[in-house]
């Protein structure tokens, strides 16, 4: 169970990003998180998006240079101390994050090195693992889903 | 005989070496031997220097302080006691000064697009006008350019001898000339298949940019009319030439000119020697000298060009220093022109940076690129001198396969280019990415380097 990522490289100048967020919404693509950081001259924006594929053919078709990759997905109950919980479960069974960094509501995205191994590690401990369906609900929605 | 080909006709007749199935336009002195062009060459030159020396006052005065006179011109090598030409002279008699006619007689003003001070402004009179298409004629029939041809403009028109230049000369040879000019690149898609265009003529970085558009917009290049390119305005490096060849599905051909002596056409590439481009030897006649001395390097060498129009009227000039760095051979070429070849200009004297201390040319940039997977032709160079040492950093374009999720390995990427380049031009560059069709594309001459040091 993991989410889709879009990483795009942009320069670091006025504009450039707003360019890929307004054909985004053109093509009726919702970002659901993103980070963005920088060397310098340019930077990777990673995008987490609802429907990744429509994404894809948002950016290609701008010819932008950009790369698809999967990262996991993880729900927090919105009380002090869980993500220090949640990052306490993952290092406890020896996953290293490469990055991570916060979507809408209470999910954080974790990139790492395998996947598959990470999921498989997660599956049996207190932490809850979402998909990319999960993702492209409303935020109201998934209120209602975290107070049942 | 070569007969009008289909574009699948054309793209064959090249992969199997068929030259004979392209146009030579004038085999008479296309295909002549060396003593008949050495002769038609000298018997011009005398002519030549004895039009000037009567005409124009500038020059009389440069020969006759040299102690030369048009009868000390008896053999081609005697040439080399005339002065030399360079821009400054146009520039010193700017506008009229070098005129050989009266301007009653003049038809036609073109302008040099000019870097720096005043234009460089030269004139035709009709014979001029003539020379000049046949030189154009010759060029892009070399190119398998035939009279039922469909020719595109994409140059801008105006000032600058590319445009008109190929205008007249393609229509001279009987070609429907679509005058589009530059820009509005989707218009000129959609008259390629609209009017049913084989021939475009751009730059070649003007050229990606139309396939690129083309490309976006589901254009079918392969079932496109187009079979020709002609290129010019600006210097086409090999891996451009060959990805626009593959991509739009074309035949691609770049010729040489410059304004002061006459403009594009002085020389033009044939497909059977796709580095080297015949000179048009009956009406320039060619040098190659040392750039430091002036002084005859032994032929075949690399050196400086210096051409002497032959029969140009108007404006004719005398050893008319290039600055473009090139070799010349002579030998017999397999399309079956035996006029000599010159070398594609890849450098010019004048356009060699020094780094720190270190001769680098923009050239260099263009074939390390070339190697490399994942970026694209297009670069621009840009020089420093903020901290009081020389920088030298090369913005280069990514292609979208070569993004990466991880910054270590775009860095990597970026450090490997950097160290490529360090390789061949010896000293050490900073290398940027930019995003794909990050730099700016050029309908005119593109500008690759930005020097800006005090």
């Amino acid at each position: 169970m993991s989410v889709r990522q879009m990483s795009v490289f942009l320069e670091s100048k006025p504009g450039h990003m707003k360019r890929v967020l307004d054909a985004f919404e053109s093509a009726r693509v919702s970002v659901r998180g993103y980070s963005a950081s920088d060397t310098g001259d340019y930077g990777i924006v990673r995008f987490i998006v609802d429907d990744p594929d429509r994404a894809a053919a948002v950016l290609s078709d701008m010819g932008t240079a950009w790369k698809a990759t999967d990262v996991l997905c993880v729900a927090l109950e919105d009380k002090p101390g869980e993500l220090a919980r949640v990052m306490g479960i993952v290092s406890d069974v020896g996953i290293n994050v490469l990055y991570s960094y916060s979507l809408i509501s209470t999910f954080i995205a974790l990139s790492v090195k395998d996947l598959d191994e990470a999921e498989c590690l997660l599956s049996k401990q207190p932490v809850v693992l979402v998909d990319q369906a999960a993702l492209a609900r409303p935020v109201r929605e998934l209120r209602t889903k975290g107070a049942e | 005989m070569a007969s009008q080909l289909t574009k699948q006709e054309a793209l064959e007749a090249l992969r199997n070496k068929d030259y004979e199935r392209f146009p030579i336009h004038n085999p008479d002195i296309e295909c002549a031997s060396r003593e008949r062009i050495r002769a038609i060459q000298l018997e011009k030159l005398i002519q030549q220097v004895k039009w000037i020396y009567e005409r124009v006052v500038w020059y009389r005065e440069k020969m006759d302080a040299a102690g030369v006179t048009p009868g000390d011109i008896r053999t081609l090598e005697d040439v080399r006691k005339l002065p030399f030409t360079d821009k400054g002279a146009l520039r010193e008699t700017f506008p009229y000064g070098l005129f050989a006619v009266p301007l009653d007689e003049v038809v036609e003003l073109h302008a040099s697009s000019g870097t720096t001070g005043k234009p460089i402004v030269v004139g035709y009179n009709r014979s001029d006008m003539d020379m000049w298409a046949d030189c154009i004629m010759r060029m892009v029939q070399m190119a398998g350019v035939v009279p039922s041809d469909r020719a595109q403009m994409a140059f801008g028109y105006g000032m600058f001898t590319g445009g008109f230049g190929l205008h007249y000369g393609l229509q001279r040879l009987g070609c429907m000339m679509i005058p589009a000019g530059s820009g509005n690149t989707e218009r000129h898609i959609a008259m390629i298949e609209d009017y049913g265009t084989t021939v475009l003529v751009a730059t070649p970085s003007y050229a990606l940019h139309v396939c690129e558009v083309g490309e976006k917009l589901g254009y079918d290049w392969e079932r496109s009319p187009l079979r020709v390119g002609l290129f010019g305005g600006e210097p086409c490096p090999p891996g451009l030439k060959a990805e626009i060849e593959s991509r739009m599905h074309i035949i691609c051909t770049d010729n040489y000119g410059l304004t002061e002596v006459m403009g594009p056409g002085v020389s033009g590439e044939c497909l059977a020697s796709r580095d080297m481009q015949h000179i048009a030897e009956d009406h320039f006649l060619w040098e190659v000298v040392d750039p430091e001395t002036g002084e005859p390097v032994p032929e075949g060498q690399e050196g400086e060009l210096v051409l002497t129009p032959l029969g140009k009227q108007a404006i004719p000039v005398l050893r008319y220093r290039t600055h473009d760095l090139t070799r010349v051979i002579t030998e017999p070429c397999a399309c079956g022109r035996t006029t000599a070849r010159m070398q594609k200009v890849r450098s010019r004297s004048d356009d060699m940076l020094i780094i720190r201390g270190t001769n680098v040319f923009p050239s260099q940039v263009e074939d390390v690129l070339a190697t490399i997977e994942g970026v694209t032709p297009h670069y621009r160079i840009v020089v420093e001198n903020e901290t009081g040492l020389d920088t030298m950093t090369v913005y280069v374009e990514l292609k979208p396969e070569a993004m990466s999720d991880s910054f270590a390995e775009m860095d990597a990427f970026r450090q490997a280019i950097a160290d490529k380049l360090k390789g061949v031009l010896l000293v050490g560059v900073q290398v940027r990415l930019v995003e794909p069709g990050g730099i700016q594309r050029t309908t005119g001459k593109a500008k690759h380097v930005e020097d800006k040091r005090r």
